[in-house]
């Protein structure tokens, strides 16, 4: 049987932990002083490929579009996947993408780029620093696969060619929904944050260990898998991606107004103990109040 | 550009505002109950209509868009609540929800000329697309608005928490080659970022520079549930229901929903009189405070909440502690839980605007803050000054203090 074969795309994001990101003093984030790693939701979509690797077999491409130093973000990727091949699409002209654009690129390196027909191609949830979650789902429908989001977990059946996903849905004023979904390969799976792999034989854990250190040794070499394509070399539609191939814009960015005050607060003094007896006893107080609702 | 613009009708314009009209609101329901999101983005549709079809001397409709099984008997909820036109698609293939399917039928419909010309006569000659497309930005609506709008082929912002439309002069290098240019009726598509501090307003605009010439309609954006009022149901509302039978191919048939499960969260905010909710105020040391946090939330009998930017696991905190606390299933805000206890306490959250949304119809609401500017002293009726860590520990002691008395009592 053939093994899969797999891809997964990532995204170079700042880095968001305590120590690497840096705030302004009104609470916005500052990006000169913010240091990039891959993003939290690329490193789980890579878990998420490197699950079918032990598994099944496969072999596993990770792509990104982003400037030069987003080869951070493969590399780091590939050590969490055991990557075979990793891609960079890196053009000055592909600054500004909205995600109609960027899926383009994307679907014309896993297509034409890429080897062979791909049977899944994996994306995390959403991006923390501000995408929006767009670019996993638009790149499947350009590719023409079946989109599976808020993956929660996954199986293959290698014979029938199917895929069987629990997906999480979250939805507002109802009841969280488990629903588990069937479909024919090729499908593209976007990746709930609390997706889990689980590794119940022995033999899976043994092939996790090897492709783990497999994983470490070639992240120490990664540029000798990396490719980078420029626009030219990438042979994309000029028209359809960047600035040229966005629908939308950034028209503005500005702070959101501060909200009229609501309540009068009662200013009180941490640090004094009269104050804490007062406020405990107004918190009682509340919450012995008898108030219909 | 002032904002008394009427059209005039004349040939510059005339044919695009023919082309697209309308806006298709696309209506999410579940285990036979329509979401509320989709009635808050019906009310915004229908105030922005009533406004726009005024200030533009036009007729365009809020058009409701249902795809299910069996839900016939929803069009009249959903004209009570503002829609001029609910277009139903009801199959027993449209029983479950599946992306290929639903993206191909809500295509369909937004295309179709016949809908259009049953929508409003006027408009339907030259009907290309809707003008504008709205979908709830939640685990269905995120995605669905993505695909749809790559087989539209337009442009989409998401998680949107305010919208105007406006005539708007823009100058863009790429789409109008650095020429200032007009373009009506544009919706300002308004996205809070992840620290709920910055507003992007993002536009979806034609490309009017002669080489890369494009039309964008619909303007697409997925809405944050939660944010907008639903309009008062009026029984006496009118409004014209249009049957479409969907097409669906046999091949999309293969995907298949096995099972369906309801699950209950661990996280129950309705049951409590008193929530506790802690922020990025943690940071100094997060597990020692997120067990300070527990502690009090212990005293007061209280569930215990998050705001948005703790659920991204961004903070440094031991597995045990991240995994039970720092959830999305927490969140209280626009992205998560709008609450209303009898007691609210927030520590070390400073208020941002999707975070005040969450909590501001608590009966009475406590904040330890050490920064008396932070936005979050206007939503309270105690402000603690201090840092958490110092004054949680002074507060449960307080409280086992009194509780002692009146066990004594």
């Amino acid at each position: 049987m053939e093994p899969l074969n797999l891809a997964v795309i990532v995204k170079l994001e700042p880095d968001f932990s305590e120590g690497n990101v840096s705030y302004k003093p009104d609470g916005t984030l500052n990006r000169n002083e913010t240091k990039s790693t891959l993003g939290p939701h690329s490193g789980i979509a890579a878990k998420a490929a490197f699950y079918a690797k032990v598994k099944y077999g496969a072999k596993i491409s990770v792509c990104s579009m982003g400037p030069p130093f987003a080869e951070l973000a493969l590399e780091q990727a590939q050590q969490t996947c055991d990557a075979d091949v990793l891609h960079l699409y890196s053009d000055r002209i592909f600054a500004g993408a909205d995600t109609l654009a960027t899926a383009e690129t994307l679907r014309t390196g896993i297509t034409d780029k890429m080897q062979g027909k791909m049977d899944i191609v994996f994306s995390g949830h959403r991006a923390s620093d501000g995408e929006t979650g767009q670019t996993g789902p638009q790149t499947a429908w350009k590719l023409g696969f079946t989109f599976l989001g808020n993956v929660i977990s996954y199986d293959v059946n290698l014979e029938k060619r199917t895929v069987v996903a629990k997906c999480l849905l979250t939805l507002n004023g109802v009841p969280n929904v488990v629903e588990e979904i069937e479909a024919p390969l090729p499908v593209f799976i976007s990746i709930d944050p609390s997706y889990k792999s689980n590794y119940t034989t022995v033999s899976q854990r043994i092939a996790f260990e090897k492709y783990q250190k497999e994983a470490y040794e070639r992240a120490k070499n990664y540029k000798q898998y990396l490719k980078v394509f420029n626009i030219d070399e990438l042979g994309v539609d000029k028209t359809l991606v960047g600035l040229a191939g966005s629908p939308t814009i950034v028209y503005q960015v500005e702070r959101i107004p501060k909200g009229k005050a609501t309540r009068q607060a009662e200013v009180l003094d941490g640090s004094n103990p009269e104050h804490i007896r007062k406020a405990v006893a107004k918190m009682k107080e509340a919450l012995s109040a008898m108030v219909i609702k | 550009m002032s904002e008394d613009w009427r059209c005039s009708g004349c040939d510059s314009c005339k044919t695009e505002c023919e082309a697209y009209s309308h806006v298709y609101v696309i209506m999410e329901h579940i285990d036979g109950k329509i979401l509320p999101v989709s009635l808050e983005m019906l009310g915004e549709a229908r105030r922005l209509f009533d406004d726009y079809n005024a200030r533009y001397s036009s007729n365009e409709k809020v058009v409701a868009v249902i795809l299910g099984n069996d839900i016939k008997d929803y069009s009249k909820e959903l004209i009570e609540y503002g829609a001029d036109v609910v277009v139903c698609a009801d199959h027993p293939e449209l029983k479950d929800f599946r992306n290929t399917i639903h993206t191909k039928v809500i295509s369909q419909i937004a295309l179709d000329k016949e809908i259009a010309s049953k929508i409003e006569p006027d408009y339907a000659k030259q009907f290309k697309k809707p003008r504008y497309i709205f979908f709830a930005a939640d685990s269905i609506g995120r995605h669905l608005s993505s695909t749809v709008l790559v087989e539209l082929e337009s442009g989409l912002a998401s998680d949107i928490n305010k919208l105007v439309i406006k005539d708007l002069n823009v100058t863009h290098q790429i789409k109008t080659d650095g020429k200032p240019t007009d373009f009506k009726k544009t919706l300002e598509m308004y996205r809070p970022d992840f620290s709920g501090f910055l507003w992007t307003t993002i536009l979806c605009l034609n490309n009017t520079t002669p080489a890369i010439k494009r039309e964008y309609y619909p303007q697409g954006c997925s809405i944050i549930p939660g944010v907008f009022e639903p309009i008062k149901p009026d029984p006496k509302r009118s409004g014209e229901i249009i049957f479409y039978e969907p097409k669906i191919e046999e091949n999309d048939l293969k995907v298949k929903v096995l099972s369906h499960k309801i699950i209950k969260s661990e996280v129950d905010f309705e049951i409590r009189k008193a929530v506790v909710s802690f922020g990025r105020g943690i940071k100094d040391a997060p597990d020692e405070n997120i067990k300070l946090v527990a502690e009090l939330a212990k005293q007061l009998d209280a569930e215990i909440g998050i705001s948005l930017p703790i659920s991204k696991k961004l903070l440094p905190a031991s597995q045990s502690i991240s995994s039970t606390y720092m959830i999305p299933a927490r969140v209280i805000g626009t992205s998560g839980s709008k609450i209303s206890p009898m007691l609210y306490v927030a520590a070390g959250i400073s208020g941002a605007m999707q975070h005040v949304a969450g909590m501001q119809d608590s009966e009475f609401v406590v904040a330890i803050n050490p920064d008396v500017d932070s936005p979050i002293k206007n939503e309270c009726d105690i402000f603690i000054n201090g840092r958490m860590e110092d004054v949680i520990p002074l507060l449960v002691e307080e409280l086992k203090k009194q509780q002692q008395v009146v066990q004594a009592g």
